[in-house]
């Protein structure tokens, strides 16, 4: 780039002491003479430095200057724009200048803070004021886009994060379409039988919510549903939902419940009871489901698999069996997305020196919850899996799956309490002896620790130790018929061998198996671990940096009953407040094709990652749908002829800056070298 | 000993915070480095690093986010495929492919950041001005 | 020769009737090669049939179909011909709905004169002639053997005789933007002979060659000053069947790599850091 071509700009360049965190290492008022006198020709008009410039004394410095000397362009050697780019912006709007017309230079955390040598920090400041000189000249002002809110909203999940978020939303006013990939809303919530650490009944409290949603006049509720495809941005999302056939005609079906009553197919439910409970081939998952109609499992029902039966069609009253019924392809516009889709359990069979899946009473945490439930499986009665020995004495092991290297490093958080729990309901319905085996005791909740104490008083045997191994191998005629714990107490110090009848895992929780997959498919991204990655861990809990899309509950981390719920209800204010706004300003620094010289060759089109760039047949040209776009200029690294650019990081903008840090370096050398 | 210039191009959303978190914690590393700022280290081009050797620079690095942690999802995967292209091309052409660096900085590693600055710098530093080679 | 002559002839008569025209190579006046379009119209035209020199015929094939988008059209093309046109296929620079590709297969002495990778057609539903292996260019492994400073040097003395006519880049057929980054002053030094080391101008097109080159040598048979400068492209193009498992104009629907998500293992190729 030529001097010649350089845009004739008047630049004002102002460099912060910020007290002495920069003054004390950069001579400021050195570089503030040096960027007046050796950038001139550059453009730089006025250079001053000032104590603090985020102060509304210095930016009143810049408003006065750009109205008295007439500035164009402002640079500010500072903080990290990170900080304070947002203030000078304003600063410059309110003179009358375009924020992108402003600068900023980080001479603090990337100069001042990190650089020894003053000497060195001082001429490492000019370059990068040189820099930000060079590359404000090619600034261009640019206004900020608009795009209307759809009010619509999508849930997806309708266990108890995705319900009170669902009504939230729809409490205010705003249609909710709440997507639940299993026949009923109620999640992993719905199979416990107590909660901690008050030990209400979780059906109590979870019930009226699921009858809520169900029959809220602004919740279309979707079950058995998934979300196939997720199309547009923020405001204006166009969503393709797979709804399954139940086979059941929910506009005749009355939930009396005679289909699964007559049907003679019994098979084992592995989802809702854990593998430890029957359901019929055509079955609601629980009495309280929502909706209340059955579906029929396709794989297990007999006329689907021989070609007769049909009991269950024979005996409906109202006729609402379609066994011809077919999936349905919905499609629904939405302004925003809330994924609430918890998590699974961690899989204990892959812990073998645990026995889960060889020792039969070897039970997961939710075998467990479904066992202790009054509407479970064992009608609540505690027993070995004979179905009707009580056990004498039960081993709660915590951390299976967590805090374990060959497994998943992270806490799981909810098993302690969640194991203290058990500890309760076993000594509440057997009155047996408990151990509970931890590594440490986690219980930093409200009213947690209280209910720890509570246990012990109880009677709970407390042994800190990871267990080794759980074997049926008995060393010792009193460890016949029993199973072993072997463990080192490391509160005492020794190896102990302690028989039990019954071993509970508390298993962990992990991502979904398709966590990456719906990641993926709503545009968001996932940790190591699979879980959603929120936008910031402190101050963006819910949010996602897809503008739009939010999480909730245990989809983005481990997370207990409470903890779900407030996020639910957050991300639904999150959502409100934008709906709120009717409509939202999208990133103004996008890209743009330059159609003229755009040679349709698609590569733009390819790299893009959010599908932001159109082919226009008729033309052959790109086209850039700036409301899609985010600004990560992926298009314009790849665009062979250039056609392509992205506002305020265009060549010109970025070479300029590159050219400007190398000539004040160079220049140094010629210095050094005189 | 000459003192080596070095121009780094950084993604805004993780490696820049890099540098800002190394910043914050007073990590101490040579001022060789100018940083550029670019939104996703995909909007490097070849061209840009191309141009920036020719303006004399001993060194160029590209910082992104790591691998499944970009900011925009998947623009670092192209950068992670063009970059190493680049690199050849420098070997094939008899330049020193190690005056090209990209690594991936996110925003909590500030002690990495300070690391690959030094390291590189070092690097830099045993190789003789670029400008020299090319006369 | 003579052979593959006669038989390309009777291809081309069979499909003639069929089509609007069919693109080869014709001996004009003055004994020069040229490609032409042979039509029904004039089937005699057919004795004037050439198979020798290599043109750049998919450039012929685009700008036939720019003017005729729904002209149904043959093309005689060698391996690397049809290479390029399935890469300007690729990216979009025509359709291939209405065009049969009649494949060429080069025989042994025009793969020793081309140093040819790839001497044959893979596409083709016809072709004429019985396909040669290939054979790899012996610069590569003597520009692969030189040490760092030697490479260096090579490329200095080569790059001295360019006299930037830009010549490389007209001819080749994936060169086709309307506006190209080399006239741009911000990428390439612009009124400076011997252009200055490096060469931006060569390094730059080298890398827009990445997953592009056909390996036509069309660019080092139109140099002035004999440059090899192709041999970059093909290294690269190497490093680029390693890595990403892309080869230009090998299979019709797959999307240069640098442009897509990284695949499964693919970053373990990179050399980049973990």
């Amino acid at each position: 780039m030529s001097p010649t071509k350089r845009p004739k700009e008047r630049i004002g360049v102002y460099v912060c002491h910020c007290g002495s965190n920069i003054a004390g290492v950069v001579d400021v008022a050195e570089v503030s003479a040096w960027a007046g006198k050796e950038l001139e020709q550059d453009g730089v008009v006025v250079a001053r430095d000032y104590k603090f410039m985020c102060s509304s004394l210095g930016q009143e410095l810049i408003e006065r200057d750009i109205k008295e000397k007439g500035l164009t362009r402002v640079v500010v050697a500072a903080c990290s724009p990170h900080l304070h780019e947002p203030t000078f912006r304003a600063a410059c709007a309110r003179a009358g200048v375009n924020p992108y017309l402003f600068e900023m230079t980080n001479i603090r955390e990337q100069d001042s803070w990190v650089t020894t040598d003053k000497i060195e920090a001082t001429k490492k400041a000019k370059a990068l004021i040189a820099a930000a000189v060079g590359r404000v000249a090619y600034q261009k002002p640019l206004e900020s886009l608009y795009v209307p809110i759809d009010p619509n909203v999508l849930v997806v999940g309708g266990g108890v994060t995705g319900i009170q978020a669902a009504l939230e939303i729809a409490n205010s006013g705003q249609h909710v379409y709440l997507v639940e990939r299993e026949p009923s809303i109620g999640g992993h919530m719905a199979q416990f039988d107590k909660t901690f650490p008050t030990l209400d009944c979780s059906a109590c409290i979870l019930t009226p919510k699921m009858f809520d949603a169900g029959n809220h006049k602004n919740i279309t509720l979707l079950t058995w549903s998934e979300v196939e495809k997720v199309e547009g941005y923020i405001g204006n999302f166009t969503v393709t939902i797979r709804k399954r056939a139940r086979y059941i005609d929910e506009s005749l079906c009355t939930g009396c419940g005679v289909c699964w009553e007559k049907c003679p197919k019994k098979v084992v439910d592995p989802v809702f009871e854990a593998g430890l409970g029957y359901r019929k081939a055509v079955y609601v998952p629980f009495p309280q489901a929502v909706p209340k109609y059955p579906v029929i499992d396709r794989e297990n029902c007999t006329y689907y698999l021989k070609g007769t039966c049909k009991a269950c069609e024979k005996f409906c009253p109202t006729g609402a069996i379609k066994f011809d019924q077919q999936d349905e392809i919905l499609t629904v516009k939405v302004g925003n997305i809330i994924l609430a889709t918890g998590y699974d359990l961690f899989d204990a069979r892959k812990i073998p020196n645990y026995g889960y899946g060889r020792l039969p009473n070897v039970f997961t945490s939710l075998e467990f919850e479904r066992m202790t439930n009054a509407a479970g499986p064992t009608l609540g009665k505690v027993v070995l899996r004979d179905g009707v020995t009580q056990p004498k004495s039960v081993a709660i092991i915590h951390c299976v799956g967590s805090r374990d290297k060959n497994y998943n490093n992270y806490c799981s958080g909810i098993c302690c309490m969640q194991s203290l729990k058990f500890a309760h309901l076993v000594k509440e319905k057997t009155g047996g002896e408990v151990y509970q085996f931890y590594i440490d005791m986690r219980t930093p909740g409200k009213t947690y620790d209280e209910f720890y104490q509570r246990i012990i008083q109880e009677g709970a045997n407390m042994i800190r130790g990871k267990v080794a191994e759980i074997t049926d191998t008995a060393r010792h005629p009193s460890e016949e018929g029993k199973l072993i714990v072997q463990v080192e107490d490391t509160l005492v110090g020794k190896q102990r061998r302690i028989p039990v009848d019954m071993v509970v895992l508390s298993a962990g929780l992990e991502a979904r198996a398709d966590a990456k997959e719906v990641a993926q498919k709503f545009g968001i991204s996932c940790s190591a671990d699979d879980w959603f990655i929120e936008r910031h861990p402190k101050l963006d809990p819910v949010a996602t940096m897809t503008d739009g899309v939010f999480v909730a509950g245990a989809c983005q981390g481990p997370k207990d009953i409470p903890a779900s719920v407030a996020q639910g209800a957050a991300a639904a204010a999150r959502v409100l407040s934008i709906i709120g706004q009717g409509e939202i300003e999208i990133e103004a620094a996008t890209a743009i094709v330059d159609e003229a010289t755009c040679v349709g060759c698609k590569e733009c089109i390819a790299s893009c990652p959010y599908q932001a760039i159109q082919y226009l047949e008729d033309k052959g040209k790109a086209y850039v749908q700036e409301a899609l776009c985010k600004g990560c200029g992926t298009c314009v690294g790849t665009c062979l002829p250039k056609s392509i650019s992205l506002k305020h990081f265009t060549d010109e903008q970025i070479v300029a800056e590159m050219i400007g840090a190398m000539q004040t370096m160079k220049s140094f050398e010629t210095v050094e070298a005189a | 000993m000459y003192e080596p210039k070095i121009i780094g191009f950084l993604c805004n959303w993780c490696s820049y915070r890099g540098a800002d978190t190394a910043g914050m914690a007073r990590m101490k590393y040579p001022p060789n480095v100018k940083i550029i700022r670019v939104p996703c280290s995909g909007r490097i081009s070849p061209e840009l690093v191309l141009r920036t050797f020719r303006e004399g620079a001993d060194g160029v690095m590209v910082l992104g986010c790591h691998i499944g942690d970009c900011h925009y999802s998947t623009g670092n995967h192209r950068t992670a495929k063009r970059m190493p292209v680049l690199k050849k091309l420098l070997e094939y052409s008899g330049i020193e492919s190690e005056r090209l660096y990209i690594n991936w900085v996110s925003a909590a590693e500030g002690e990495k950041f300070a690391t690959v600055i030094k390291d590189f710098t070092e690097q830099i530093s045993a190789l003789p001005p670029f400008v020299e080679t090319m006369k | 020769m003579s052979d593959r002559l006669s038989s390309l002839r009777e291809t081309i008569e069979k499909i003639l009737p069929d089509v609007d025209g069919v693109i080869a190579l014709r001996t004009g006046p003055g004994g020069i090669v040229a490609p032409y379009l042979f039509s029904k119209e004039h089937p005699g035209e057919l004795a004037e049939l050439a198979l020798w020199p290599k043109e750049p015929v998919p450039d012929t094939l685009k700008i036939i179909l720019r003017a005729h988008p729904d002209a149904k059209l043959a093309i005689v093309c060698r391996g690397c011909e049809e290479r390029g046109i399935v890469e300007m296929f690729k990216h979009a620079q025509f359709s291939l709905e209405n065009v049969t590709l009649i494949g060429l297969q080069c025989d042994q002495q025009e793969v020793e004169s081309c140093q040819c990778f790839k001497p044959f057609t893979v596409h083709a539903k016809l072709t004429v002639g019985q396909p040669v292996e290939g054979v790899r260019d012996p610069l590569m492994a003597k520009v692969m053997a030189m040490s760092q400073p030697e490479k260096l040097a090579f490329w200095k003395e080569e790059f001295s005789h360019c006299i930037k006519c830009y010549g490389c880049r007209n001819i080749c057929p994936q060169c086709f933007c309307n506006i190209c980054a080399l006239e741009d002053e911000k990428w390439v030094e612009t009124g400076r002979l011997p252009m200055p080391n490096p060469s931006m101008y060569h390094m730059v097109r080298a890398m827009h060659m990445t997953a592009k080159c056909v390996g036509c040598h069309e660019c080092e048979e139109t140099c002035p000053a004999d440059i090899p400068m192709a041999v970059q492209f093909r290294l690269i193009a190497r490093d680029v069947k390693e890595m990403f498992n892309y080869e230009p104009g090998a299979v019709m629907d797959q999307k240069p790599p640098q442009l897509l998500v990284l695949e499964e293992g693919e970053y373990e190729n990179t050399g980049l850091p973990h």
